[in-house]
C-alpha cells in the first residue's frame, strides 16, 4: 500500500514535467500544425541560460526566471526568423508534406550543436531548490521528496497562470480563436501573424521551465532533453495533439503509469513502455482521449 | 533492364578500378559511401516515393546491425546469410511498424518513427544479449587469400560494400520504375485519387515501409561489418538526422542523388576536421562542428531547394529549352 502510493507521488511529479513539455508541442501544434521537434533545443538552450544565472547567484528561482524569458524570447525568435521564412518559401513538389518537421529537426540539430560549441558536452548539475531527500514519517522514508512537491507545485501554479490568461484575457481569446479558425480570426481583426508569434513565445517559456525543473534532480547535456521531447510528444498524442486540457492529463497517466513500470518491472521496460503506449494510443484511439467521436482530420 | 544491368556491372567494375588505385583511408570511405548510398535509398523510396516522413531510419538500421551480429556470432553462419538476415528481420520489423505507421500521417508518423531513433539505443543498453553500451563484435573475417597478401581488411570491406550497394540500387531503381513505383507516386499526390483509381492506399503504404526498413537494415549490418561492431552509441538520433539531411540533399524523390548525398555526408566530417584544427582545434569544435554543418545544411536546403539542389538545375534547363 505504501509502495503504491510512493510511487502514485512520484508518478505525479514526473508526469508534471512531462505536462509542461507536451503543452508546448500542443501550443505550437494548434497554431503552426508543425510538431516542433526544436522545443527540446530550445528548451535545452533556455536551461543552459538558466544554469548559468542560477550557479553564479546561487538563486534558483532567479535561473528559473531567466530560463523562462529566454525560452519566450528564443520560441518568438524561431517563429519570427525562421517559420515565416519557412511558409513564404510554401512549397510544392514531393518534399511540400514533409519541409516543416525536417525544418524543425534541422534547428534542433542547430542549437545542439551551438549549445555543444558553447558549454561542451560534460554533464552540468543545477543546484536543485528543494531537499531531494524523502520525506520521513516516524520510522519509515519514503522516496517523494521535497523536491517532488515543489515540481507539483510550480507545475499547478504555471499551469492556473496559463488557464487565467486563455481563458479570462483577450489575449488568450484571440489565441484561442486564431488556432480554432485562423481566416475568421483574421477577419475579425486579430493579426493572427503576431498571435502567433505570442503562442511559440509562451510554449517556449513554458519548455523552459520544464528543462530546468527535469535538470534539478538530474543532469544537463545537450542530449539530455531528448527523452522529454518524446514522452511529451507521447503525452501530447494521448492528449490528442489538440487539447490543451488533454495534454495535460495524458501527461499525468503517462508519468504514473511509467513510473508504475520503473517501480514495479524494471528500468529496462520504460522506453518500451512509453512506446507501447504510444502505438496503443495510435491504433485504438488516434483522437486522443478527449476526442468525442470525432474522426481525426488528416 | 538488360541495359540497365549492364551499366550497373561497368559501374562495379569501375569502382574495383577506382579501389586499386587510391589508399587505405579513401577506400575506407568508399565503404561509407557505399553504406550511406543504401540508407539514402531507403529514405528516397519511403518519403521521395511513398510521402511517408521517418525519422527512425538509424534505428532501423540498429535493427539491421543487431540482426546481423547475431546472426553471424551466434549461429556460426557464413557472412553472407548473416546480411540476409539483417534485411529479414528489419523487414519484419518494417511491416510490423508499416501496420501502425500505414494509419498515420504527417506529425504522427515523424513524432512515432523519431521516439523510435530516440528509444532503440536506451533499449540496446538494458539487454545483456544486446552487449549493452560496449556493444557486439561483426566481424566478417579476412579477405580470403587467393586476393594475395596485398589486399588489405578495408580494400575487402569495399568490394563487400560496394556489391551489396550496387546490388539494392539495382533492385531499389526497378522496383521505383515497376507498377508499384507508380501506385506509391499516385497516393502520394493525392491519395483520394488513388484509393478512387482502386489503389489499396494503406497496403502499399506498408509495403513501402517494409522494403524501406529491409534497405536500412541491409545499410545497418554494412556499417557494423565497416566499423567491426554494433553498439548503441553507432546508431544514435544524429546519425537519423544525418541521414534525412543527406536525402534531402539527394532530392528526396532522385534515386542516382543518393550517390551524391552520400558522398557529402562522408565528407562533412573531413572538412569539420579541416575547419576545426585550423580555427584552433579545441574539443568542442570538433566534437560538434560536424553536427553544425550538417543541420545549417539541412535547414538551407529545406527552406529554399526542398525537392533537392537538382530541381533548380533542371528549373533553369527547361527554360533555356
Amino acid at each position: 500500500m505504501q509502495k503504491l502510493l510512493e510511487t502514485f507521488l512520484i508518478g505525479l511529479s514526473t508526469g508534471s514535467i512531462y505536462a509542461l513539455m507536451s503543452l508546448a508541442l500542443v501550443l505550437v501544434w494548434r497554431s503552426t500544425r508543425v510538431v516542433n521537434f526544436a522545443q527540446a533545443g530550445q528548451a535545452m538552450l533556455s536551461t543552459y541560460i538558466g544554469f548559468e544565472i542560477s550557479t553564479r547567484t546561487e538563486i534558483f528561482w532567479l535561473g528559473l526566471l531567466f530560463a523562462i524569458a529566454a525560452g519566450a524570447l528564443l520560441g518568438a525568435g524561431v517563429d519570427y526568423f525562421f517559420m515565416r521564412v519557412l511558409f513564404k518559401h510554401a512549397v510544392s513538389g514531393p518534399a511540400a508534406v514533409v519541409a516543416p518537421v525536417i525544418a524543425t529537426l534541422g534547428l534542433l540539430g542547430l542549437i545542439r550543436s551551438i549549445v555543444g560549441l558553447i558549454w561542451g558536452g560534460e554533464f552540468k548539475t543545477i543546484k536543485s531548490p528543494a531537499s531531494t531527500d524523502g520525506f520521513t514519517f516516524g520510522e519509515t522514508t519514503i522516496p517523494f521528496s521535497a523536491l517532488n512537491l515543489l515540481i507539483i507545485v510550480t507545475v499547478f501554479v504555471i499551469l492556473i497562470i496559463l488557464a487565467i490568461i486563455f481563458q479570462r484575457t483577450n489575449l488568450g481569446l484571440s489565441l484561442r480563436a486564431s488556432a480554432y479558425a485562423p481566416e475568421i480570426a483574421q477577419l475579425a481583426g486579430i493579426r493572427t501573424a503576431r498571435t502567433r508569434t505570442i503562442g511559440w513565445a509562451i510554449a517556449g517559456g513554458v519548455g523552459g521551465v520544464a528543462g530546468m525543473l527535469v535538470t534539478a534532480s538530474n543532469f544537463l547535456s545537450p542530449y539530455s532533453l531528448d527523452l522529454l521531447l518524446v514522452f511529451g510528444f507521447i503525452a501530447a498524442v494521448i492528449g490528442g495533439l489538440e487539447s490543451m486540457v488533454g495534454s495535460v492529463v495524458g501527461a499525468l497517466i503517462l508519468g504514473i503509469a511509467l513510473t508504475f513500470i520503473l517501480n514495479y518491472v524494471g528500468t529496462s521496460l520504460v522506453f518500451i513502455g512509453g512506446f507501447a503506449v504510444l502505438i496503443v494510443v495510435l491504433l485504438v484511439k488516434p483522437d486522443g482521449i478527449m476526442a468525442r467521436g470525432r474522426a481525426r482530420r488528416a | 533492364m538488360r541495359k540497365k544491368l549492364a551499366l550497373f556491372i561497368l559501374l562495379g567494375w569501375v569502382l574495383l578500378l577506382i579501389g586499386d588505385r587510391v589508399d587505405e583511408l579513401r577506400v575506407y570511405q568508399g565503404a561509407q559511401i557505399a553504406m550511406y548510398t543504401i540508407a539514402l535509398a531507403s529514405i528516397v523510396l519511403l518519403t521521395g516515393y511513398s510521402g511517408q516522413v521517418s525519422l527512425g531510419n538509424g534505428a532501423m538500421m540498429a535493427v539491421g546491425g543487431y540482426s546481423a551480429a547475431l546472426t553471424l556470432n551466434n549461429l556460426g553462419s557464413p557472412v553472407w546469410f548473416a546480411f540476409v538476415m539483417a534485411v529479414v528481420v528489419s523487414a519484419l520489423f518494417g511491416a510490423f511498424l508499416g501496420a501502425a505507421a500505414a494509419r498515420l500521417s504527417g506529425p504522427y508518423l515523424a513524432g512515432t518513427t523519431l521516439a523510435l531513433a530516440v528509444g532503440l539505443p536506451e533499449i540496446a543498453n538494458q539487454f545483456a544479449f544486446l552487449g549493452g553500451v560496449p556493444g557486439i563484435l561483426f566481424d566478417v573475417g579476412f579477405p580470403p587469400a587467393r586476393f594475395g597478401e596485398e589486399f588489405t581488411q578495408y580494400k575487402w570491406f569495399f568490394w563487400i560494400a560496394s556489391f551489396i550497394a550496387l546490388l539494392a540500387l539495382f533492385i531499389t531503381s526497378n522496383v521505383l520504375q515497376s507498377r508499384y513505383g507508380r501506385t506509391w507516386r499516385a497516393i502520394r499526390s493525392h491519395s483520394l485519387a488513388a484509393e478512387l483509381s482502386g489503389v489499396n492506399s494503406g497496403r502499399m503504404k506498408i509495403l513501402a515501409f517494409t522494403i524501406s526498413s529491409a534497405l536500412a537494415g541491409l545499410a545497418g549490418a554494412v556499417m557494423a561489418m565497416t566499423i567491426s561492431l554494433v553498439a548503441p552509441g553507432a546508431y544514435t538520433l544524429s546519425l537519423s538526422f544525418a541521414l534525412v539531411t543527406g536525402a534531402v540533399l539527394a532530392g528526396v524523390s532522385s534515386l542516382p542523388g543518393v550517390v551524391f548525398g552520400a558522398l557529402i555526408l562522408v565528407a562533412i566530417p573531413e572538412v569539420a576536421d579541416v575547419l576545426a584544427t585550423r580555427w584552433g582545434g579545441d574539443e568542442n569544435l570538433n566534437n560538434y562542428l560536424p553536427g553544425l554543418i550538417v543541420s545549417v545544411l539541412l535547414i538551407l536546403s529545406v527552406i529554399f531547394t526542398p525537392n533537392g539542389p537538382g530541381e533548380k538545375l533542371k528549373s533553369r534547363h527547361h527554360k533555356k529549352a
